[in-house]
């Protein structure tokens, strides 16, 4: 018998069926009688000062139910409280193009669209800046006054000693990558819907309740507080199914408080819907990130010392900024055993959308310069890529030099086994030239492709040690119920936005009440009915909610043992609750519980083709408890019980069974105490090793990749399918990051607002994924899990550099590897083998003066230029083309 | 602008319906008549959460004007459950991990349905082809095949017991 | 964005549906199969008094072989229909790779031929929502009146980005155009004008009813290939068609050829003096190098698209030396 019933089985999700049958509801399926729609209207300029807003013409437009601008919610927000720099529609000042300005309420979209051009806003123009070197030499205009410079936050933070480490480095290698701008894209757009009850006695707005696609009901209920300055307690946050996350709706998004503001206005609810476009502008996304990165390194590889200098173009508003730009430098440990580090960070302003956290916040761009050079490192010396990390392992339990501290620890074993399982030892550096071969080759291409193997490593946190708002709240806590029939019900406030968070809160409590998984019921993520949970984000969610799910089912457990001992005439340490049925431990060995327990089962298929015990539905356990139990009750004691009974005898003394767990991050946990030490920090660290197999076309400079080995330690696998699924999918977002996806600029305009534009990737060029679980078994994590759905996307985006430079010889240092760009540096290595190597002026040295780099056309990131077209003009449909309206439009000068 | 009256066959009823010309189906179908198993995930017809199928051809509910679909037989992901069970695709979308947030997963339904329906055992190769019209941001589509090919195992497995 | 208000129109056969374009001409836009037209509508690149929704025709649908006079595809065919048709794979190849390429499964379930023949031309500055397209000025193509690709200038430099066109210029297609005055055919060569914002010699009063292949090009080898970054959905951001017959097998010489591409100007482009560069040639590296620089040549991308117009031209010229060589090396079709 294994040790679990429930954990480490592979279990379809619990709301798997709504999303099939499409019956489960997302927030944009969700509306309530006398709703009306909200429509947004954007500034067409990067920045620019609001002198007027004339909403006359809108409001008298047949259909339009209300106009709200910045005036009608001048509180600023922010979703750190050292951020608050937004406001859910401007009211001074637009930081760039898509930023919020006013919101229609009306019967259709049509109307609140045709409205949205009767608006007439007069701007003044301020200059604008959309390259963050440049944008840090500003002198004045700064995009917020408070931040000189346009420099958001910038932190400089140096362990043990760095120039000691590269005076003992024997080699050291030092170059500049970039990563450009990347964004979710999650399936759903944002959408929320609000609705105010309203006071049947005054007609007055009363409490709120806003539906909304958010991994953070918590965070939101307290920003709606903030801005429509309303207590938290008349506020009711409803997480309905959402449609993907990656972080793009981990922060309070302008819709999410733009809704709630018109329906208050209205006085009726109001629906707003982004359009893909604004989904695009909310953003929140990875910000392309310019990292300078020196390591310094023994001859056997040991590193001695690093060195990054990391700027991030932050877009136009604090966001999550201070907390990536940390976290960039904080990860650079508990990976490695570096002694040495020295990290400058620079968050800086641009007139663009603002970015904020991504899937592996802070960590992928970073990691991916690093373990390039790793690479570049390890092709110098000579030693092998997967050797050289053997050497740097760290030696848990440790605490890293920047205050990490690592218990768990699977990285060597997740090495070897992708280098077990990918052939790394027979193809690495071996199989460029084999193209003949290659299935994959047409005949035109035969002499063109190239193969190579490429490996890299990642890790992170397993939710943050310290919350973002400072308190010494827990930071999950469960609520459990269970039912006079053995039905348990689940309050967590956790966010299930596909990764499984329900299911896995489901799990915990039946294993540790050891009952049958269809007996639980979760209801999460809605302020009024469970407690106070920080959301679904850095990973927390196993390791916070899962822990407090298993102690609040301890506490359930230790009402049930002890009344289910009274019955079992033992004491509570020998009753032991497992596959739905309680009972007496004999002697040393379990008696087969599934014997007793076959009048209340029955066993179906579960997934994989593994057969599961399952409650019969409730009304048999009615009548079981109605007569059966009744009669058992007075046959007197016994040696074991059904979970109904005992849950029975437990209500009976108590009246009720609930129980509530929760968990804080352990002290020692939470890191270094220095400025900007509290980010990093984490439970535990899950890791990653991958290794890529791809193939380069050298005439056209296409990347193919054929397969990623990944391994990935999660702790434990609760739910291997889950976890299956977690990290094949962060593979393949590192994969569209690594290869097309990229948001392209133009003087701040998003040349790509789109999912036809925004390349991310199809079936067609998908490649096989193989996810291999690693489990350490975490003393912290719930069962010893770990996180499991971001730490491997940061592995990826350089096991396929590593694999482009093992096929062609050429190092990709800017990502995503474009076929342009691959070419170009391919020419670049043409030039250079013919002896003509000639520095540019960007920082990366490429051979012949081809620098992939460069910007060129329409990406265009840099330019001090504000605006070069030649100004919004309307647009000839507009009806104030014929039939333009005198008053007030235009301002007084 | 004034609605026109359509008659609209959806998942083999008869619905009648008053709408703008301009009225798009993927509307139509969640607005007027409720079924939100359709999604809008894109504006620019590109992402295939929207799929449905029309006369048993999918396409996209976004790109197609209701009134064209006048006299077509409309199947929508609300219409592939058998007998108010899971299809076997939809059985196998669960235990698989095919579906994660679950928001690209009714067009992946149409889109599959179609494919196995017209193409009962299809390889690996004609999988992967015929979804690349549908994207998934979750997934990474590995653990669909997967389930694709479970429900075809279930399939033949049923029919077999049928045939018993 | 929401469609714009329009009166649908909904005509069974071509003589009602010209008879109405000609009633309301000029606020009347045709749709097919609508996978262009909708999203361009909701960017509010057109918004038309009256929308000719013509998928009713169904006369215009179907695939049918003519002894002595050649293919006849009518032009609502859907690319899926093509694509899955056995008799163009077998005899006209290049059309049936082509059209294999166009957008995703989906899309060409819905898409028609016709319509990729007359797709509209594109650009980043013109496929853009109207509230985009407000914050740069407008372009040239739609309500204003400078070109952000070519600052100055006053041309539209908008792309043709469909993929059937290159591979039916090959194969000397016509097309049939329905008017007031009845049927006309004209080579498809003649109907593209090259510029940008005023694509194609279709008048708002007229329909193009089917696309005609000559029964002479039938067993051509053909080869299409397509610079797109993803394996799917994406228009082609360059595009090369080839189509060659060899009379005695691998390895003779060339009879007659045809090279053309797509995507990296306003029109679809033959490209000029491929054929004599190959004709009497037997394929090799050198001759299929020749064609590739003739292609480059003719090949005039600028920053329209994603990639970079350099690296668009460069792989017109790698794509068509490859294509070349794939055609000559392609099995030979049978009639």
């Amino acid at each position: 018998m294994s040790e679990f019933s429930v954990i480490g089985k592979p279990i379809a999700m619990v709301d798997a069926a709504g999303k099939t049958t499409g019956g489960g509801k997302y927030a944009d399926d969700l509306s309530l009688p006398g709703m009306w729609y909200g429509k947004i209207l954007h500034s067409p300029y990067p920045h620019a000062r609001i002198r007027r807003i004339n909403a006359t013409r809108a409001l008298a437009l047949d259909g339009v139910v209300a106009v709200v601008t910045g005036k009608d919610a001048p509180v600023s927000y922010g979703i750190l409280p050292i951020g608050h720099d937004e406001h859910a529609l401007a009211v001074d000042k637009v930081r760039y193009v898509g930023d919020n300005v006013a919101c229609v309420a009306a019967v259709s979209e049509a109307v609140a669209d045709r409205a949205l051009e009767l608006i007439d806003v007069d701007y003044e123009l301020l200059p604008a800046w959309f390259d963050p070197e440049q944008s840090m030499q500003a002198q004045a205009e700064f995009i917020h006054e408070q931040r000189p410079n346009n420099i958001e936050k910038e932190y400089h933070h140096a362990f043990g000693d760095p120039d000691k480490g590269f005076a003992e480095a024997e080699y050291v290698a030092e170059a500049r990558y970039i990563a450009n701008e990347v964004t979710h894209a999650a399936m759903e757009p944002h959408s929320t819907l609000a609705a105010f009850d309203l006071d049947p006695h005054t007609g007055k707005v009363g409490r709120l309740t806003v539906w909304s696609s958010t991994q953070v009901p918590y965070y939101l209920q307290h920003k709606l507080s903030l801005v429509l300055e309303m207590p938290m307690s008349q506020i009711r946050v409803i997480k309905p199914l959402v449609g993907g996350g990656f972080g793009g709706k981990s922060e309070i998004i302008p819709l999410e408080i733009i809704a709630a503001v018109a329906a208050r206005a209205a006085k009726a609810p109001v629906k707003i819907t982004y359009t893909r476009e604004e989904v695009f502008w909310a953003h929140r996304g990875r910000p392309r990130t310019i990292i300078d990165l020196k390591t310094g390194v023994k001859r056997d590889g040991r590193i001695t010392a690093v060195r990054a200098r990391v700027v991030q173009d932050g877009g136009a508003y604090c966001s999550y900024g201070p907390v990536t730009i940390l976290y960039s430098g904080a990860l650079l440990g508990a990976l490695y055993d570096i002694p040495n580090v020295q990290y400058d960070g620079y968050r800086v302003l641009t007139n663009k959308p603002a970015c904020g956290a991504m899937r592996g916040h802070g960590t992928v761009n970073v990691r991916f310069a690093f373990e390039s050079q790793m690479d570049e490192i390890a092709a110098e010396l000579k030693i092998d890529a997967a050797e050289i990390r053997r050497v740097n392992l760290l030696k848990p339990p440790c605490i890293t030099v920047n205050g990490l501290r690592v218990l768990s620890y699977g990285l060597p074993e997740c090495i070897e086994r992708v280098v077990e399982r990918s052939g790394w030892a027979e193809k690495n550096g071996r199989i460029r030239r084999s193209s003949a071969g290659d299935s994959a080759a047409t005949d035109e291409r035969r002499t063109s492709l190239r193969r190579g193997l490429g490996l890299a490593c990642s890790h992170y946190v397993s939710g943050a040690a310290n919350s973002i708002i400072r308190s010494d709240m827990p930071h999950s806590t469960v609520n459990i119920k269970v039912d006079r029939d053995g039905g348990v019900i689940v309050y967590t406030g956790a966010a299930e936005i596909g990764q499984g968070s329900d299911t896995m809160t489901a799990q915990v409590v039946a294993e540790v009440l050891g009952c049958a998984l269809s007996r639980i019921k979760v209801v999460a993520a809605d302020t009024d009915l469970t407690p106070i949970d920080l959301g679904s984000y850095s990973s927390r969610v196993t390791m916070m909610a899962g822990n407090a799910a298993l102690r609040a089912a301890e506490a359930v457990k230790k009402l049930v043992v002890q009344a289910a001992a009274k019955r079992l005439q033992c004491s509570p340490e020998d009753v032991v609750m497992r596959d739905d049925v309680v009972s007496k431990r004999a002697g040393d060995t379990l008696s087969d519980p599934l014997e007793s327990a076959a009048q209340i089962l029955e066993t179906r298929d579960a997934p994989r083709g593994a057969v599961e015990t399952v409650a019969r539905g409730r009304v048999e356990g009615q009548i079981l408890r109605g007569s059966v139990l009744q009669k058992r009750k007075e046959d007197g004691p016994k040696d074991r019980m059904s979970f109904e009974e005992a849950v029975v005898a437990a209500i009976d003394i108590s009246g009720a069974l609930t129980g509530t767990g929760s968990y804080s991050p352990p002290q020692d946990a939470r890191g270094g105490n220095f400025k900007g030490g509290g980010v990093g920090p984490s439970p535990a660290y899950s890791y990653s090793a991958q290794v890529a197999e791809v193939s380069v076309d050298e005439d056209t400079g296409e990347v193919t990749v054929h397969k990623v080995w990944a391994a990935h330690d999660c702790g434990r696998a609760l739910n291997p399918v889950a976890v299956e699924g977690q990290v094949i999918g962060s593979v393949w977002m590192g994969l569209g990051q690594a290869l097309q996806e990229e948001m392209v600029w133009k003087d701040g305009l998003l040349i790509n607002p789109g999912l036809l534009g925004y390349l991310s990737p199809t079936s067609s060029e998908s490649p096989e994924i193989e996810a291999i679980i690693v489990e350490s078994i975490d003393p912290e994590g719930p069962f010893g899990a770990k996180e499991a759905g971001e730490g491997s996307l940061a592995a990826t985006i350089p096991a396929i550099s590593n694999a482009i430079y093992d096929a062609v010889g050429v190092r990709l240092r800017e990502a995503p590897f474009t076929p342009e760009r691959v070419l170009a540096a391919l020419k670049g290595k043409r030039i250079a083998e013919s002896g003509k190597a000639v520095p540019t002026n960007t920082g990366i040295t490429q051979p012949g003066g081809v620098d992939p780099t460069r910007p060129a056309y329409l990406r265009e990131h840099g330019g001090a230029l504000w605006f070069k077209g030649r100004g919004p003009s309307r647009h000839p449909l507009d009806p104030a083309r014929i039939q333009p309206v005198a008053a007030e439009t235009g301002g007084g000068d | 602008m004034k609605k026109n009256l359509l008659e609209l066959r959806v998942n083999g009823r008869s619905h009648e319906i008053a709408a703008e010309p301009n009225a798009l189906l993927i509307d139509v179908l969640r607005r007027d008549l409720g079924m939100t198993g359709t999604k809008r995930g894109c504006d620019d017809s590109s992402c295939g959460a929207c799929t449905v199928q029309i006369d048993g051809v999918p396409m996209l509910a976004c790109t197609l004007l209701a009134a064209s679909c006048e006299g077509a037989e409309i199947t929508t992901v609300e219409g592939i459950a058998e007998h108010g069970s899971l299809a076997a695709i939809q059985k196998a979308y669960g235990d698989w991990g095919g579906a994660q947030c679950g928001y690209c997963t009714p067009g992946f339904m149409m889109t599959v349905s179609a494919l196995l329906a017209n193409n009962p055992d299809p390889t690996e190769d004609e999988i992967r082809h015929s979804l690349s019209g549908n994207l998934c941001r979750c997934t990474g589509y590995e653990q669909m095949y997967q389930a694709i090919k479970a429900a075809i195992e279930a399939e033949k497995k049923g029919m077999a017991a049928a045939g018993r | 964005m929401s469609l714009p208000e329009f009166k649908l129109l909904r005509p069974r056969t071509v003589e009602e549906a010209v008879a109405l374009l000609g009633k309301h001409i000029p606020n009347v836009q045709v749709i097919a199969g609508g996978t262009d037209l909708i999203p361009s509508m909701r960017q509010q690149l057109f918004a038309p008094e009256y929308v000719l929704d013509i998928r009713g025709i169904q006369e215009l649908r179907g695939i049918c072989a003519r002894d002595g006079e050649g293919l006849e595809i009518g032009a609502l065919t859907s690319l899926t229909t093509v694509e899955n048709s056995e008799f163009i794979r077998r005899h006209y190849p290049v059309l049936h790779e082509a059209v294999a390429t166009v957008a995703s499964p989906l899309l060409r379930n819905m898409g028609t031929i016709g319509g990729n023949i007359c797709l509209d031309t594109r650009c980043v500055w013109y496929n853009q929502s109207l509230t985009w397209r407000k914050s740069c000025g407008f372009c040239i193509k739609k309500d204003g009146d400078l070109c952000h690709v070519a600052p100055g200038g006053k041309r539209c430099w908008a792309v043709f980005s469909g993929d059937t066109p290159p591979a039916l210029l090959c194969l000397d297609a016509e097309v049939e155009i329905a008017n007031a005055y009845g049927f006309k055919r004209v080579p498809l060569r003649d109907l593209y004008t090259g510029e940008g914002d005023a694509r194609i010699k279709l008048g708002k009063d007229e329909l193009l009813t089917r696309v005609l292949l000559p029964e002479s090009r039938a067993g051509w080898r053909g080869v299409y290939r397509k610079l797109r970054i993803r394996g799917s959905i994406d228009y082609p951001l360059a595009g090369v068609a080839v189509a060659i017959k060899i009379a005695n097998g691998a390895g003779s010489a060339v009879q007659d050829a045809r090279v053309a591409i797509t995507a990296v100007n306003p029109a679809p482009m033959l490209v000029a003096g491929a054929d004599r560069a190959l004709v009497g040639h037997s394929v090799n590296e050198q001759v299929a190098t020749v064609v590739g620089e003739l292609a480059a040549k003719t090949a005039k991308p600028l920053t329209t698209s994603a990639l970079t117009p350099e690296y668009r031209r460069e792989m017109v010229r790698v794509f068509a030396k490859r294509a070349v060589l794939a055609a000559a090396g392609s099995g030979e079709s049978k009639n």
